[in-house]
């Protein structure tokens, strides 16, 4: 039997014990991939119960503003912290990382099933939020005061950032010493896959920051259950400290999640352009490395308004500016990789234009945001609102629906249908145009966020309507991808080692789906390889 | 021998501890809190605790039988390089306790606020700091045994086994001079100064607490005769800057 028919047979069987107690890096990754898009799948209901109730003005599903409250909580802590992240620097990174750099698995695979199944317990606790009396209602900031004088229940809050941040910063050392490590002989700095890059730079932010929001929530808690005086004012403490070390990690965080949805794009645009990175040198050190450097020093521009000194709030609006510069040559790269490629529009390629646009407008928007005297009149605005959706939510969405499109025949062995993955991306790109470009507008005519009633604001509701027939078109898209999905792994093709005609190495070297330890033997890679070695 | 190996790598490899360590994760810690905290029934927390303490105990030491066998040829020193990333991690989270004191501190109008003893020990931390500055040592002569070319493996136990002494009777320091505090009525709820002593002290204490675990889970094997140079190594390293951490705790809350 040969090495390779050994190999499917060894895949062909099912047995749970091997799911659930694996630690191969490939199965850690898919078992990534359910929660995060499970988390996904529920905190996008959230945002349809949200949306709905805002269809008309005064109460329309609920009369109760805490159960508001509550969906709001669980649609920003599970999108961000059970979704966004896990999906990019546990589903992604642990899929790619060993197989681009040519490695049999991660450096500890035990401490990555850890990780993974630390999550999982932070899924959990999340979703017994339904189930418990007085759920967390504090959005997914859990800013005090309110936060500790609620009858909510923060603990369950400050217990989920722990166990999500304690998965990440044992992800982010086993990540760092995989790729420091274990990269196959051949696979020199100059030419690591961009989507490597990106993985480590989150990883080195996640590293730094997640600890500061594990010492902001733990604080948190500690005031509320344990008395101490941090956060309380009538005790000599402040709650700004809160707002500080929460957004000292917050702000990085997004760009934990902005960066490796930059690095799957990276892949994607190449394969489908078949043409070398643009600039790979500048892309790396210049707008990689230097968003990581600018990262630490721009928290303060989300507490504009809060109380921060006008010097301090002066110095953030340039620092913020600056990342201009670095976000500007990520996307030249894109934009020049595609100049005079030989473009194929495949799904996983209209995801990646898509991502494009909607981050140009998510970035332009974020413009006038930076200028603490612009931000002043715009501060709590749906116009914020519409802005994050933009630049982070549904651009790195498309970046991470885009990338699973991409590689999901490497992972599941199936093609899927390309009209049904095409319909999905209309549909999505359609909604999110619709929802969160009015929603700018609203914002921009003043009108404010988290307001689960809006009697004083009557004439908003034909715009209010509009908008939530454009979310219910993004579920609708989401389904789509879904059943495509659906329908691949039960009726999809076999697909063939490389589809795409990559010149990556996961595609050119690893059979499809690749065996226990990916690579039939060690690689060693000649001087003239490249992962993005076209037309040569 | 290639054949085997070939053969080897076509299993998927698993371990059962990842996923019942975490069980035993969200027992031990956010179900416990939050049933003794939030929902006032210390019953149902200590069942939680009665289930989550057995099953972190039993996956931490199979975990650490499982990577001393190393069936699979994992260690490949790479700890080495990992526990200095880990610790940048820890470094940040002390760097973000120390940010919310010091913006504490230097705000206050008056320092130390109101209810704090005229007398902060002084004689304590100080024994203290000399105990853990010197268990620093005692597991480099540790690690200087283990290192000779034969192998000294009775000197390695010997120097292990007095820097597990040593963390210990810092930590029942530690845990005297927090009862007398309490006794003179400085308790955690007292003021912010005293929000951020036992805290912070807390905090460090517990890390000393993990390096003395990591010692326990070097030390049962050893006696076997299994020892694992990189753990030793990184368990090691990771002592050091437990050590370091303290040098700021004892020279920021109590000495300033």
């Amino acid at each position: 039997m040969s090495v390779a028919s050994q190999a499917l047979t060894a895949q062909s069987k099912f047995s749970l014990k091997e799911w659930i107690f694996t630690t191969d890096h490939k199965r850690v990754a898919i078992l990534y991939l359910i929660g995060s898009f499970a988390a996904f799948f529920v905190a996008g209901i959230m945002a349809m119960l949200m949306r709905t109730e805002l269809a008309t003005v005064g109460p329309t599903i609920t009369s109760n503003p805490t159960n508001y409250n509550v969906w709001l909580y669980f649609h920003g802590a599970a999108m961000i912290l059970g979704y966004q992240i896990p999906s990019l620097t546990g589903f992604f990174a642990n899929y790619y990382v060993p197989l681009m750099i040519g490695a049999k698995d991660v450096a500890f695979p035990r401490l990555n099933a850890l990780s993974v199944w630390l999550y999982w317990m932070g899924i959990v606790l999340a979703l017994l939020t339904f189930v418990i009396p007085d759920p967390p209602d504090i959005m997914w900031t859990g800013y005090p005061p309110y936060s500790i004088i609620t009858p909510g229940n923060t603990a369950f809050y400050t217990f989920t950032v722990l166990l999500i941040g304690f998965s990440s910063i044992a992800g982010g050392v086993n990540f760092l010493t995989t790729i420091i490590r274990m990269r196959a002989p051949g696979i020199t700095w100059n030419k690591l896959n961009i989507f490597i890059w990106c993985t480590m730079a989150a990883f080195v932010m996640q590293v730094i920051f997640v600890p500061i929001l594990g010492t902001a929530v733990t604080l948190l808690s500690f005031d509320k259950y344990l008395g101490t005086h941090f956060f309380d004012a009538n005790a000599g403490g402040t709650p700004l400290i809160y707002e500080n070390l929460f957004w000292f990690y917050s702000h990085p965080a997004v760009y934990v999640i902005l960066l490796p949805g930059v690095g799957l794009i990276y892949e994607i645009v190449a394969t489908f352009a078949r043409n070398r990175v643009f600039n790979y040198k500048g892309v790396v050190y210049g707008g990689i490395w230097g968003t990581v450097l600018l990262s630490g020093v721009v928290w303060g521009h989300h507490i504009y308004v809060s109380a921060i000194p006008s010097w301090l709030a002066l110095i953030i609006t340039f620092t913020t500016l600056l990342i201009s510069i670095p976000v500007g040559l990520l996307v030249i790269g894109i934009v020049g990789t595609l100049y005079k490629g030989s473009i194929e529009f495949k799904t996983p390629m209209l995801y990646a234009v898509g991502f494009m646009f909607l981050f140009l407008i998510g970035g332009l928007t974020g413009i006038p945001n930076a200028m603490s005297a612009i931000y002043i009149h715009i501060h709590g605005t749906q116009w914020i609102t519409g802005h994050f959706h933009y630049v982070m939510a549904v651009s790195v969405t498309t970046a991470i629906i885009g990338g699973t499109y991409y590689v999901w025949p490497k992972m599941t062995g199936k093609m899927y249908n390309e009209t049904l993955g095409k319909l999905g991306f209309w549909l999505f790109f359609i909604g999110v145009n619709i929802t969160f470009s009015l929603t700018m507008w609203l914002g921009y005519k003043g009108w404010p966020r988290r307001y689960y009633d809006y009697s004083q604001f009557p004439q908003f509701q034909g715009t209010q309507q509009i908008i939530t027939a454009g979310s219910y078109i993004i579920f609708l898209g989401a389904l789509v991808t879904l059943i495509t999905w659906i329908h691949s792994l039960i009726w999809g093709e076999k697909a063939p080692q490389n589809p795409w005609g990559s010149k990556s190495l996961e595609w050119t070297h690893a059979p499809t789906p690749p065996p226990p330890g990916n690579y039939p033997e060690p690689l060693k890679l000649s001087e003239d390889w490249h992962p993005y070695g076209y037309g040569k | 021998m290639s054949e085997k190996i070939v053969e080897h790598e076509l299993t998927w490899h698993t371990s059962y501890w990842p996923l019942i360590g975490s069980v035993g994760v969200l027992f031990l810690a956010p179900l416990a809190f939050a049933f003794y905290f939030v929902y006032k029934m210390p019953m149902m927390s200590i069942i939680s605790l009665g289930i989550g303490a057995p099953l972190t105990i039993i996956s931490i030491a199979g975990w650490v039988k499982e990577g001393i066998e190393d069936e699979h040829g994992y260690s490949e020193g790479h700890s080495v390089w990992a526990m200095p990333i880990f610790i940048v991690a820890e470094a940040t989270l002390f760097v973000g306790f120390f940010a919310a004191y010091w913006a504490l501190r230097l705000t206050a109008p008056v320092w130390p606020p109101a209810g704090t003893p005229h007398e902060m020990p002084f004689a304590i931390p100080l024994i203290m700091t000399a105990i853990l500055l010197s268990s620093s040592v005692t597991i480099h002569m540790a690690e200087k045994h283990l290192e000779e070319e034969t192998g000294n493996k009775g000197g390695f136990l010997k120097w292990l086994i007095i820097t597990i002494i040593l963390g210990a009777a810092f930590l029942s320091l530690s845990a005297y001079e927090w009862s007398e505090l309490m006794h003179e009525g400085f308790n955690i709820k007292t003021n912010i100064y005293s929000s951020v002593f036992f805290p912070l002290t807390g905090f460090h204490g517990s890390h000393v607490l993990v390096g003395i675990a990591m010692f326990v889970c070097i030390l049962i094997p050893a006696l076997a005769g299994k020892i694992s140079e990189p753990f030793v190594k990184s368990a090691s390293i990771y002592w050091h800057f437990v050590d370091i951490v303290w040098l700021f705790v004892v020279s920021q809350v109590y000495f300033w």
